[in-house]
């Protein structure tokens, strides 16, 4: 990164810059303090026409309803699970994969790295039936394997992870293969640690997604005590009507934890994706 | 149906295909049954029945399975198809027939000593609504039917007499004409593209019909059929005392109606508990019987529980059922005010636990329902329904011509359906 | 590929060699590949078979039924191409393609202002960078289901913000996500709000991975700031952006819950939104058909053509990219 030169001058130049971003980041934001603000509306009130921008009367029973809605702990522990353990098993298994298709040569590695791509342009709905007949032949319905396994798999992650390989100087493995380092040694002890940036990034990129996913945790798990936020979110919603206030308390509270682990690591995340997705 | 419950309702199985309807080989009375439900709200009423249950049988354990409404049959019909549906479940009408045809689900025996449900303790039309082929595959639960939900408050500025049983269609026009306010951004009536609680009752009250009795024809051609639905079409185009399509498309009738943008809306009964719980509307709302046609109508729908065929303890999920659709459990259902129980003579506790509304609309209707219309596939063609009457509604097409289109699409399918089940 | 300078660069361990024994080194270096391609596929194994049982079977699956027809109660029959007769005459069909195609275009119109905004935040001296990168990626781990009931209130025809603004400047608004001519555009808006942040994160990951002397280089010849830009970032970025490009093209080609939730169907609008069929993607045209009309097999043929539709303009995208992409 360039070093700032903080001259008073350069401050001073900056100001158009800032206002342009501030006024992106008003408007990015407004819908989301909109969320906040009517998490804290009674349910009558958040369906007033017109709508109230500020609350009459805060209401913060409305987060304390989610708790006794869900069983919110158990919930939050099984997301952290669920996002912990697709996150590590990516990382080693792409990582694996990917130093594979981008440093050793065997017969078939473009057509099988064609498959691996392939699998990145299907829409995501059209894996729910056929995954969920597997996870049932296995009798893994309703529990931790049924949310964490099929996302244990990632074209994306190997794809990711190849390009940054790609990017990385070779000298120092070809020398320890020379010195009859067999590949994954050299996987382990050199490439591996040089891939951290990137690593991090699809790290991040598979926790954050894994927090959020709705649709399969949704369908696989019926087990309140066995679903993640997420999904447990989604069955407060009422078959007749919803109580919007708590929905929005609820998934406020939900994303909290992603916000501040992006927070956090934003800095590294973007250094990760810097190192990746360069070549082609 | 509301469309949201329809839309999942719609949700009709595909890959119910393959679950063989041959009973589970051990059948103790004995050990754990899943029950499958769909609404939170009625979450607590049905833990406390099967807690009930669970103290009348020692060993015995029910697990009250919620899946939301939005996932609640692609899930089933999943689950089906790998022989793990909850034990007993909920049922509505629009998937009813899929799932009994399919061998999907476990008769019930409807006399003798064994028998699960005696059909004289419910309405008629809910017991018929669940039965296939004449076999009862379906024990009543709950029923809905609907009223005509007004606004006081409206009223009273606009000085309009509240609803009462003696509205007729005119009165109905010229009050909700007299009620629109356009200054205040107010209207008489909301007239969303709801089947149960709008088209459906008055198509019944102009004398029309939605599909002939053998489940073979649509009646989208008779004239009586779209003099009932030209009543809602014109509430919002000629007498202009009804918000557009696309004003109730951005904010649900429901909404505009609890916020007093519209003084009158056609509701079914299972939204009473939901006015009721804001206490701002449970003062000024009020619920009259539906205006009278050229005769008096309301549709008809309950929900039914229903025993999963491949379920390993037959006998028990079938004296669970018996214990569900019951007069005990009737009576909880009733005191917890969700929904009102089918059983004959539980529903007392419904209307009492509501006494600011006049919840007695809802159980004399019962004299006057219809039956809910469905078929083999109710799904496919109650789409195509939405789908072509909004655009009657939206003024982009003439009624005419979107009950021509829908009737050739509907007979197209019931043909289908006909074809598949033979 | 630039490095960052963080990243210590690897010492130089391998002296220029003469060429006999260069042509020796290669011959070892294939003796390694020979040995190698059992490594190779022992590595490639577990994401391999996994990504095979969850998720390549699955499609070849599915491309199997689009060529059958599911009966209401039955297996499957084949019925060779009928499906996809029916689909090149079923106007919903090409309507849903043509929105998602419209869709994907507007969306890409995001990347510039991503663009836009991540040189901002590039800029020599620029404070508070964090917050502002932390602003504009919220959108991106919100959750849809609420976020949808948010933006159906601010788009409201009578009642919501949006159109409140407009009039305080004079403007007329319509109802934004129930009329056929705007509903497109719309969702659009919501779709680039989703996605500019996490675009944004990218193209600052490639600009920052750009070695200042590069600019300083360019200064010296005497290259302004919008020369510079030209002359430097474009082309240094350009790798970067062609990434961002393809992933935005296919993620756009897959839209559906955001559509599905701001048009209303999951509550009791449903499908009589008239602006639906103007709303309607792909994607929720499958899940339509699969998942509520019982006509897997149709739906399987839909996807099918999707799936080819977006090999094909990846393909396409990485043959162009020879014309306009550059690799330090």
């Amino acid at each position: 990164m360039p070093e700032a030169t903080r001259s008073p001058k350069r401050e001073g130049r900056l100001w158009p810059a800032h206002l342009v971003l501030s006024l992106g980041a008003v408007l990015t934001v407004f819908p989301l303090l909109w969320q906040v603000l009517t998490s804290f509306k009674s349910f009558g009130e958040s369906t007033r026409v017109p709508p109230t921008i500020w609350p009459h009367h805060w209401e913060w029973s409305n987060y304390a309803t989610v708790f006794d809605s869900i069983p919110f702990t158990e919930q939050f522990l099984n997301t952290l699970l669920m996002a912990l353990l697709r996150t590590a098993a990516q990382l080693l298994l792409c990582s694996l994969a990917a130093y594979a298709f981008a440093r050793i040569r065997f017969p078939g590695r473009q057509t099988i790295f064609l498959g691996f791509l392939a699998v990145l342009m299907v829409p995501g709905e059209l894996f729910l039936l056929p995954q969920y007949q597997i996870m049932q032949n296995l009798g893994w319905l309703n529990s931790m394997q049924a949310l964490v396994v099929p996302g244990m798999f990632s074209a994306f992650g190997t794809f990711l992870l190849r390009q940054f390989f790609l990017g990385l100087p070779t000298e120092v493995e070809e020398a320890a293969r020379l010195d009859g380092a067999n590949p994954f040694t050299v996987y382990w002890r050199i490439a591996l640690p040089l891939a951290r940036p990137g690593l991090l990034a699809l790290g991040i990129l598979t926790f954050l997604w894994s927090w959020n996913d709705l649709m399969w945790p949704l369908i696989v798990n019926t087990d309140p005590e066995q679903m993640p936020l997420s999904a447990g979110l989604a069955s407060l919603q009422g078959a007749h009507l919803t109580d919007y206030p708590v929905l929005m308390a609820g998934s406020l509270l939900a994303t909290l934890p992603v916000i501040v682990v992006f927070m956090v690591m934003q800095r590294q995340f973007i250094q990760g994706i810097a190192f990746s997705g360069m070549k082609g | 149906m509301r469309r949201r419950s329809l839309l999942t309702a719609a949700a009709a199985s595909a890959f119910a295909a393959g679950c063989s309807s041959s009973p589970g080989s051990s059948d103790s009375r004995h050990g754990r049954l899943t029950y499958g439900i769909w609404d939170v709200a009625q979450l607590p009423a049905m833990r406390r029945a099967a807690r009930e249950f669970e103290r009348t049988r020692p060993g015995v354990r029910v697990d009250v399975q919620l899946t939301p409404n939005g996932t609640y049959w692609t899930k089933l019909r999943t689950a089906c198809t790998s022989g793990t549906a909850p034990d007993v479940f909920w049922m509505n009408g629009p998937n009813f027939g899929l799932y009994a045809d399919a061998g999907q689900l476990l008769p019930l025996e409807t006399e003798g000593g064994e028998a699960v449900l005696r059909p004289a303790d419910y309405p008629a039309d809910l017991v018929s609504l669940y039965r296939w082929n004449g076999v009862q595959y379906g024990a009543p639960k709950d029923f809905d039917t609907v009223g005509l939900w007004f606004n006081k408050e409206l009223f009273d500025r606009a000085k309009v007499d509240y609803p009462d049983a003696g509205w007729t269609w005119q009165d109905l026009i010229t009050n909700a004409q007299r009620l629109t306010d356009r200054r205040r951004g107010v209207h008489g009536i909301g007239v969303p593209v709801w089947a149960q609680e709008n088209y459906y009752d008055s198509i019944a009250q102009a004398g029309g019909w939605v599909i002939s009795e053998d489940r073979k024809r649509s009646g989208y051609r008779d004239p009586r059929t779209l003099e009932g639905l030209r009543l809602w079409v014109d509430m919002i185009h000629r007498y202009r005392a009804a918000p557009t399509l696309q004003q109730i498309t951005d904010t649900d009738a429901t909404q505009l109606f609890q916020s007093g943008r519209i003084a009158m809306v056609q509701d079914a009964s299972y939204n009473a508990a939901t006015y009721y719980a804001d206490p701002e509307l449970r003062a000024k709302v009020d619920v009259a019987p539906l205006a009278r046609g050229r005769r008096r109508a309301t549709v008809i729908h309950g929900l039914g529980n229903v025993v999963y065929a491949r379920t390993p303890r037959p006998a028990l999920a079938r004296d669970f059922v018996r214990f569900l659709s019951g007069r005990r459990a009737s009576q909880i259902q009733g005191k917890y005010g969700t929904a009102i129980p089918a059983f004959h003579g539980t529903q007392r506790a419904w209307v009492e636990g509501m006494p600011e509304f006049d919840l007695q609309v809802f159980l004399d209707a019962v004299d006057y329902a219809v039956p809910y219309p469905t078929s083999g596939n109710t799904a496919a063609w109650a789409h195509k329904e939405q789908q072509l009457l909004a655009r009657a509604w939206s003024g982009d097409e003439s009624l005419d011509g979107a009950t021509t289109a829908l009737a050739k699409a509907m007979d197209q399918l019931l043909d289908q359906e006909g074809r598949a089940g033979s | 590929m630039s490095l960052d300078t963080e990243v210590p660069a690897p010492p130089p361990v391998r002296a220029p060699v003469p060429e006999a024994e260069d042509r020796e080194l290669r011959k070892r270096e294939r003796a390694f590949a020979h040995r190698d391609k059992w490594w190779g596929y022992a590595f490639i194994a577990p994401a391999g078979l996994g990504l095979a049982v969850f998720y390549l079977w699955p499609v070849v699956q599915t491309l199997y039924y689009s060529f059958t027809e599911w009966g209401a109660f039955g297996g499957t029959t084949w019925i060779g191409t009928a499906n996809y007769d029916t689909l090149l005459h079923d106007a919903e069909f090409w309507q849903a393609l043509g929105n998602t195609l419209l869709y994907t275009g507007l969306v890409l119109l995001g990347i510039p202002l991503a663009m836009v905004l991540a040189v901002l935040l590039n800029l020599k001296g620029m404070r508070g960078t964090g917050v502002y990168r932390t602003l504009y990626f919220l959108p991106v781990v919100t959750m849809p289901a609420a976020v949808a009931v948010v933006w159906r209130w601010l788009y409201s025809g009578d009642v919501g913000i949006l159109n409140q603004a407009l009039d305080a400047v004079g403007i007329d608004g319509t109802y934004w996500v129930s009329d056929p001519d705007t509903v497109r555009f719309a969702v659009a808006a919501v779709g680039v709000w989703m996605t500019v942040g996490y675009n944004m994160i990218l193209l600052l990951a490639g600009l920052q991975g750009i070695p200042q002397d590069y600019y300083e280089a360019a200064a010296l010849d005497g290259a302004g700031r919008v020369r510079q830009f030209f002359s430097v970032t474009m082309p240094l970025l350009s790798p970067t952006l062609f990434f961002t490009t393809v992933l935005s093209v296919i993620q756009s080609l897959q839209v559906f819950d955001l559509i599905y939730l701001i048009l209303g169907a999951n509550t009791s609008v449903g499908v009589t939104n008239p602006a639906y069929g103007e709303g309607q993607t792909v994607v929720m045209l499958f899940f339509q058909k699969s998942f509520f009309d019982n006509q897997r097999g149709y739906g399987a043929a839909i996807v099918s053509v999707l799936f080819v539709l977006i090999m094909a303009l990846t393909a396409l995208q990485f043959r162009l990219q020879k014309k306009w992409v550059h690799y330090a």
